[in-house]
């Protein structure tokens, strides 16, 4: 498993025909295939300078050439590019969840995604920039400029591991500070974390972010499968809880837990966002043509 | 209900304790179950405490149950239980497998009927049939009965103990070869009875011999079989032609330098045979004789081998037939010795008369004035006998010494007086010197009356005293008889006393060289030596030796000497001055084949055999435990994810 590609060939083809979906426009976000109320492409003229050899002959100033008789070059003021986010999750809670029905732990379910919507982003000549976090905001990998970059990014996903206790409101301050540009913020995690992530997310869209929130599980997550007693341990604080566990128990849980769900959900929308709750046992091609088109975050 | 390792309470005890032992385990297997999760936030109810409990409740019954049923399956295996009583007990079989010397016999080309690994390769004897039929009987009989191999020949031995792992008697079958000796079919039934009885726990089973059935003459007129309701007789066809040697036996002939050999060849087959016999003396042949014999019958060939010498005499029996064992014995022959006689006479034309009737002693005459006081080599010491007839030398010599008349003097033979015509001579009797002799007025011209010293025997004696004695040295190597009077005067040459007194003095000087030799070439086994009733009276004097010369046992018996040999050997019974040589080089042959009684069972049983019949269920016992075990496992185990049922539409929903 550790020597294998994170997606294969044929599933790579299948994703060349879709394109990752943002409904806000972002200045500076261009390349892709969304619609921008900016014109022009967001160039600003800024000077003059004389023409030499080698320029590009459409940016030479026909006009005053026919008054003065001098090439003068126009020169415009480009926008930067402001790329895809993608905050990843890689706290230990994501390395839990490979026991029951999955064929896999949250965290290689959530590279997977990654690596699939970069490659969706590449194809479509979008700059993806992933950002790994857990405790804090670490080192990223930016990739752009089509889908031979996409080796790169995948390699980088593949050598991330999951460890550190999330913490949702260090990282959403670091990445503010970090990126104040605004632009479209993909988040891949299971949001569990001890300190409520909510108010985290908030703060991320009222900066003016296009939230798309990613949210990964387990089906133990969700629906517990022990019954008895049992000392439960958590991956991320290593805390103890010693319970009773029996249908009504369960059953309080899973309610909870939904209730948590349609909570995050619902940040998602209020934001004029996306949200996408992806459980571990499905497919990650089911995840991505079924889920993730039915929620218009890609199509 | 019967348990044969382990009793009710035994069994009830031990389940008791991994019964226990399994509820704590599971009880605690179920309290202690720990599970990583990514968040412990939805198990907490806001406003209540945690509930952190610890009951000891069974949750899976079911499971334990199980569990239980299973551990108790596999403990009633191990506990070999088994349902029924008596009849349904393991029991306990001999098998008295056929090892006699006719089992070597090249294997005729029927096979034993049902048994399993019939040898047919080229070359195969009657043992590897056997070997087949017992190894097929075996492989009949349930695993759990008890089974004891006893080899049967010429003495029943057994091979294993009671033995439960088939294996090692399949082993011990495989290693046992033909012997040397004749089957004792009686000694090996009643020592498998015998022994089955003694066995104590279980059923006693079968008894089962395999083997031809053949049997000497001597054990079918003694045959004593125990009563055996349970006998089953693996017969194995030896219907082969067979003549061979019974005996070859050689004795000195008389008054020659030459021996006497006889070779009895007997027919085992069904047709007359003609066979060659072939003897050889150190490889040099010495004859051939050719013989018809009859069916069953039995023929001599006799040969005479002039040799004084010692060798091997080779007798081989022409041609080859399906057992090779009896088709050629070897007859060790001893030296022919004599005694070297040096007498130192005046007038020797006495005493030569006497000395010549004998081919055993060879006299070399002397003039006493050429008497020399030499000491005789150590080597014919023994052998070597020096006559001083009517002398005194010098010088007394030493050795085997006979002083006829010895004149007054000083020295030896001290003389007290001489008496013409001595009366009523008495002979000292239980001495060999006098041997038969009884006669009283024995005519002596003159006689002298010796002064006997201490340790003198006195042979002859009147009222006056001793007139021949005998002394003997202090290392008992040499003796000296000393007669005081001419027994070679012409008033003694017709007496009997004369030449018996001589023979008498010459046995006792060299008594290896005047013992009758008498050996044969016989079968090993139970060996029955004649001897006289004089010999067979001092049985003090007997001995029976080994090639070795160690003692072994015998039996006098009707004037018989009994004695056992397992093995091929060379056997000396030696009875006072005669010395009779056995070469057990021969194997026990048969004369009568058994004919079981019409109550036995007979062959390897078949396949609806009752013997076939296996109690065990103990494999079964054991096999339903593991299953039981395995699903507890499959459904109970930590593996499975107990009430979760993942379905896609849930999912979809869910997501």
């Amino acid at each position: 498993m550790a020597n294998e590609p994170l997606l294969d060939r044929e599933f790579l083809e299948r994703l060349e025909r879709l394109t990752i979906h943002w409904q806000r426009s972002f200045a500076g976000l261009v390349g892709g295939h969304n619609r921008s109320r900016f014109s022009g492409g967001g160039q600003e003229f800024l000077d003059h300078r004389h023409f030499h050899q080698g320029d590009d002959l459409r940016s030479v100033n026909w006009r005053a050439f026919m008054r003065l008789d001098k090439m003068f070059l126009k020169m415009f003021q480009i926008e930067p590019r402001v790329p895809v986010r993608l905050l990843l999750d890689t706290s230990a809670s994501m390395g839990t969840g490979e026991r029951t029905g999955s064929s896999s732990d949250k965290f290689t379910f959530a590279r997977r995604l990654a690596a699939a919507l970069c490659y969706v982003g590449l194809v479509r000549l979008d700059t993806i920039q992933i950002l790994p976090f857990s405790t804090d905001l670490r080192e990223g990998k930016t990739s752009g400029g089509g889908r031979h970059r996409y080796r790169a990014a995948a390699q980088f996903l593949e050598g991330l591991e999951s460890q550190g206790v999330t913490d949702f409101h260090k990282v959403v301050r670091e990445f503010l500070n970090e990126y104040p540009q605004r632009g479209l913020v993909i988040v891949i995690s299971d949001f569990l974390d001890e300190a409520n992530c909510e108010k985290a997310l908030q703060y991320l869209a009222d900066y003016g972010n296009e939230l798309m929130l990613l949210q990964i599980w387990a089906e133990e997550d969700r629906t517990p499968p022990w019954t008895g007693e049992v000392d439960l341990e958590e991956a991320e604080t290593g805390g103890h809880m010693r319970i009773q566990v029996d249908e009504e128990a369960r059953r309080r849980y899973t309610e909870a837990f939904d209730a948590f769900t349609a909570r995050i959900k619902e940040i998602a929308l209020r934001n004029d966002g996306k949200y996408a709750a992806i459980p571990t046992s499905l497919a990650l091609e089911d995840a991505i043509f079924g889920t993730m088109i039915r929620t218009r975050s890609i199509a | 209900m019967l348990f044969l390792n382990l009793s009710l309470g035994q069994f009830l005890g031990l389940f008791s304790a991994v019964a226990a032992f399994s509820v704590a385990l599971y009880l605690l297997d179920r309290t202690r179950r720990k599970e990583v999760v990514a968040t412990l936030r939805f198990w907490v109810v806001p406003g209540q405490p945690s509930p952190v409990t610890r009951r000891r409740k069974i949750q899976q019954p079911i499971s334990l149950l199980l569990q239980l049923l299973g551990m108790a399956l596999l403990l009633l295996a191990l506990a070999e239980f088994q349902f029924g009583g008596r009849q349904s007990q393991r029991r306990d079989h001999v098998i008295v497998l056929d090892t006699s010397a006719w089992m070597g016999a090249q294997a005729p080309g029927a096979q034993v009927p049902g048994a399993a690994q019939v040898p047919n390769r080229p070359g195969a004897t009657l043992m590897d049939l056997a070997k087949a039929g017992a190894i097929g009987w075996l492989r009949a009989v349930p695993s759990a009965d008890r089974v004891m191999l006893i080899r049967a020949d010429g003495l029943a031995t057994p091979a294993t103990a009671w033995e439960n792992d088939h294996r090692n008697i399949i082993k011990a079958i495989l290693e046992s070869q033909p012997g040397a000796t004749a089957l004792n079919l009686s000694q090996g039934l009643n020592f498998a009875s015998q022994i089955q009885k003694a066995a104590g726990s279980g059923v006693s089973g079968e008894i089962v011999y395999v083997g031809p059935g053949r049997l000497t003459a001597r054990e079918a007129n003694n045959l004593n079989l125990p009563n055996l309701p349970a006998l089953r007789v693996i017969a194995v066809n030896d219907d082969v032609a067979n003549a061979g040697l019974r005996s070859l036996g050689a004795r000195r002939a008389p008054g020659k330098d030459a021996w006497d050999v006889l070779a009895r060849i007997h027919n085992y087959g069904g047709s007359p045979r003609a066979v060659s016999v072939t003897l050889a003396f150190g490889n040099a042949p010495e004859g051939t004789r050719t013989v018809v014999i009859p069916a069953g019958g039995e023929q001599e060939a006799s040969f005479q081998v002039n040799t004084r010498a010692a060798g091997v005499l080779d007798a081989r029996l022409y041609p080859k037939d399906a057992f090779l064992g009896d088709n050629y014995a070897a007859l060790e022959i001893p030296q022919m010795r004599s005694v070297h006689a040096i007498v130192y006479s005046d007038q020797p034309d006495r005493i030569r008369p006497a000395l010549a009737s004998d081919p055993r002693v060879i006299a070399d005459f002397r003039p006493t004035a050429q008497f020399k006081a030499e000491a005789p080599k150590a080597d014919t010491l023994l052998d070597t006998l020096l006559i001083l007839d009517r002398f005194r030398p010098a010088a007394f010599p030493s050795g085997n010494v006979l002083w006829i008349d010895p004149p007054s003097g000083p020295g030896a033979g001290v003389i007290k007086e001489r008496v013409d015509h001595p009366k009523e001579i008495s002979w000292t009797p239980d001495q060999p010197l006098t041997t038969g002799l009884r006669v009283r007025d024995l005519q002596i011209d003159q006689a002298s009356v010796f002064e006997p010293a201490t340790g003198d025997m006195r042979l002859a004696s009147i009222d006056k005293g001793a007139i021949a004695i005998a002394s003997v040295s202090s290392d008992g190597k040499s003796h000296i008889v000393t007669l005081g009077f001419d027994p070679f005067a012409p008033a003694l040459r017709y007496e009997l006393a004369t030449p018996l007194l001589l023979a008498n003095v010459l046995r006792y000087m060299a008594p290896d060289v005047f013992r009758d030799i008498d050996v044969g070439t016989q079968s090993a086994g139970a060996v029955v030596s004649p001897v006289t009733e004089e010999q067979a009276a001092g049985k003090n004097s007997l001995q029976v030796l080994s090639e070795a010369g160690a003692s072994l046992p015998f039996n006098v018996r009707d004037r018989q000497v009994e004695f056992f040999a397992g093995d091929a050997s060379r056997v000396r019974v030696i009875a006072g001055n005669n010395e009779r040589v056995y070469s057990l080089t021969l194997p026990e042959m048969w004369d009568v084949k058994w004919t079981p009684p019409a109550t036995v069972r007979h062959g390897v049983p078949a396949w609806n055999d009752a013997l076939r019949r296996s109690r065990d269920i103990w494999p079964f016992l054991a096999a339903l435990g593991v299953v039981l075990l395995l699903i507890e496992w499959y459904f109970y185990g930590r593996h499975a994810a107990a009430g979760l049922q993942i379905s896609r539409p849930k999912l979809e929903k869910a997501a």
